[in-house]
């Protein structure tokens, strides 16, 4: 599921006036669930959704978002259907799976994990920062593409705990 | 011009900056921190990011985040705002050593001028009057007490790093300056981590007068009038007004011939105010400059008709003024109230949470700046100030009859707001002479313990 779709689906869901829609990615195994709540009227629901601003991966901040599509709060995250606890950014920057471009990810799906093993690094400010783990258990999930801009807060892995 | 800017700051100056963006064609990223996450302003930017959590020090101070940021964003420029990181000169350098242009002078102008005690010497190189004082920083007791003698009672000890008073003390004879000499300097060691102190003579009931300057980069430096803010209670402003009640137009060359001089010793550029001291008699003195865009700049706006904050951009972007001195031209009188979430019946705590119901004022002459609206959380961990309204009217008695029209129209229900206090000091037969100095609230609210929040009060 990526950006440009869950920008046409929100642009869907205004013309429409819906209020909430959830649809089902079978290649991810991901359900989203977008929910119309907005301190206008609610007749002029719009909808919030938390995507990651400035596009996809490939081109971090290619084209810049629609003036609709900005504002979008990060309180309202898509949470994921699968269980597990998510391990969120501690910090704005950009997110990197592996600490060179050819070198193999910190994690993957089905990796176990324990307080202080590296999961990532976020570049901010030219500085690499290494994301450490908090908790025990097994990798589910990389919520986010290697090189894609994050904000704080932003759930980064899904996480089965111990 | 720049094609994309980030705007490092929150509420009513995020909402204004991007407004003057938009006009100008320029995209806008706002970033925020959680506490700010509904923030409807945040709407009408381009894009979003999310800094950190509520407390500033770990979003809008934070300068490694708001970078990193501007670097994801990939914007040419940062507008800081008033208040968090606008006046700090390491911020700025920062911004220059990572190629984004910083809105405001340049790190060194910011640094001279934020150090209260250089500032002062380019004020006196510049053929400014400063008040009365110790030229430089007293280090002892016995020196304290000399200088004193030498300026003449009442003094004030002052803080060199000092700000929002503290690190100042009032001394009247020579054993409160020996205590308040001490306290002040233990006061600023803890506040600024530097005890540096100096004295100053203490105009006593003055206004304050500031002017505001448009400088560019090419040596082109304008000043755009006065504006007189001597309503204000513990150092902070509650009402602006242009022009000043005080000021004979002789009087207006002079303080405004003088802010050019400053500026231009400086090398100043961008948007910046000069803020004097004008005692009883007419006397004006230098108190210090001020970096960035003020909360009152609208003001200023209103009887110039110029946009200040479209101007910065431009000036920022390396363009020169498009204006003469005497292009610039005056017209009516502006006024300015600030509408804080503070209750002034509780010695105006804040009063921060949802705000149930807000109608706006309107109506010939009103401008409001606000980032309010009915179900908007007040943050409980940034200032208290919720909006600024201003009148735009002919002349200064009109503007006041408008702006208490438009206070009684202002409806915020849920947090109290200092709207009753407005009402009160506009209605004030000192206040409409144009006989106020910076004492006045204080003074009144004393004589006046309870404030009602009854319309009319």
């Amino acid at each position: 599921m990526d950006l440009k779709l869950i920008q046409k689906l929100v642009a869907l869901m205004e013309r429409g006036k819906l209020s909430e829609l959830e649809i089902e990615d079978k290649d991810s195994g991901l359900k989203v669930r977008l929910k119309g709540e907005s301190a206008f009227a609610a007749t002029h629901a719009a909808p919030m959704v938390h995507v990651v601003h400035g596009g996809g991966a490939a081109a971090p901040v290619a084209g810049h978002a629609p003036a609709m599509n900005a504002g979008v709060p990060a309180a309202e995250v898509p949470k994921p259907v699968k269980q597990g606890t998510t391990i969120n950014s501690p910090m704005v920057g950009t997110f990197y799976k592996s600490s060179s471009p050819d070198a193999e990810p910190f994690v993957r799906p089905g990796v176990r994990v324990v307080p202080d093993k590296t999961l990532c690094i976020i570049e901010a400010m030219k500085v690499m920062n290494e994301i450490k783990c908090e908790i025990s258990g097994e990798i589910l999930e990389v919520l986010v593409e290697n090189g894609a801009p994050v904000e704080f807060g932003q759930p980064l892995f899904l996480v089965k705990t111990d | 011009m720049f094609r994309r800017v980030l705007i490092a700051n929150r509420g009513e100056i995020a909402q204004r900056v991007i407004r003057a963006c938009r006009e100008l064609g320029i995209e806008t990223v706002a970033v925020y921190s959680t506490a700010d996450a509904d923030a409807l302003y945040l709407r009408e930017a381009d894009q979003t990011i999310c800094i950190g959590p509520p407390p500033g020090k770990h979003s809008y101070l934070s300068i490694p985040s708001i970078i990193a940021a501007a670097e994801v964003a990939d914007v040419e420029a940062i507008h800081p705002g008033y208040g968090f990181l606008s006046e700090n000169d390491h911020f700025a350098e920062v911004c220059r050593s990572c190629k984004i242009h910083f809105i405001g002078p340049e790190p060194e102008t910011i640094a001279l001028l934020g150090d209260k005690v250089a500032a002062r010497e380019l004020a006196k190189r510049a053929g400014v009057p400063v008040v009365p004082g110790s030229d430089g920083p007293v280090e002892d007791e016995a020196r304290a007490l000399s200088v004193a003698a030498k300026i003449g009672y009442p003094i004030m000890i002052k803080a060199a790093a000092g700000g929002g008073g503290r690190g100042m003390r009032i001394a009247r004879n020579e054993p409160s300056l020996v205590t308040g000499f001490h306290a002040a300097r233990a006061e600023a060691q803890n506040a600024f981590g530097d005890g540096t102190v100096y004295l100053e003579k203490l105009v006593e009931n003055p206004r304050h007068v500031e002017v505001q300057i448009l400088a560019d980069k090419y040596g082109t430096v304008l000043h755009l009038g006065e504006r007189d803010c001597s309503i204000q209670r513990r150092h902070q402003k509650l009402i602006e007004e242009s022009p000043s009640a005080a000021l004979t137009p002789q009087l207006r060359q002079q303080i405004c011939d003088a802010a050019v001089r400053v500026a231009r010793e400086a090398n100043y550029h961008n948007a910046g105010t000069v803020e004097f001291l004008l005692s009883r008699t007419g006397e004006f003195y230098f108190i210090e400059v001020n970096c960035r865009i003020q909360v009152e700049h609208p003001v200023t706006e209103l009887v110039t008709g110029i946009d200040l904050v479209q101007q910065q951009l431009r000036i920022a972007a390396g363009e020169p003024l498009q204006l003469k001195q005497s292009d610039i031209e005056f017209r009516g009188h502006a006024i300015e109230c600030r509408i804080n979430a503070e209750d002034p019946e509780k010695d105006f705590q804040p009063s921060p949470g949802r705000i149930d119901l807000y109608v706006p004022p309107g109506g010939p002459g009103v401008r409001l700046d606000s980032h309010a609206y009915s179900g908007y959380r007040i943050p409980p961990n940034y200032d208290s100030m919720i909006g600024k309204l201003l009148v735009h009217r002919p002349d200064r008695s009109t503007a006041i009859r408008t702006m208490l029209r438009a206070l009684d129209e202002f409806v915020i229900q849920g947090p109290k707001t200092t709207i009753p206090i407005h009402r009160q000091v506009l209605s004030h037969s000192d206040f409409r002479a144009g006989d106020h100095d910076t004492g006045f609230v204080e003074r009144y609210l004393s004589q006046h313990p309870r404030i009602a929040q009854g319309k009319g009060g």
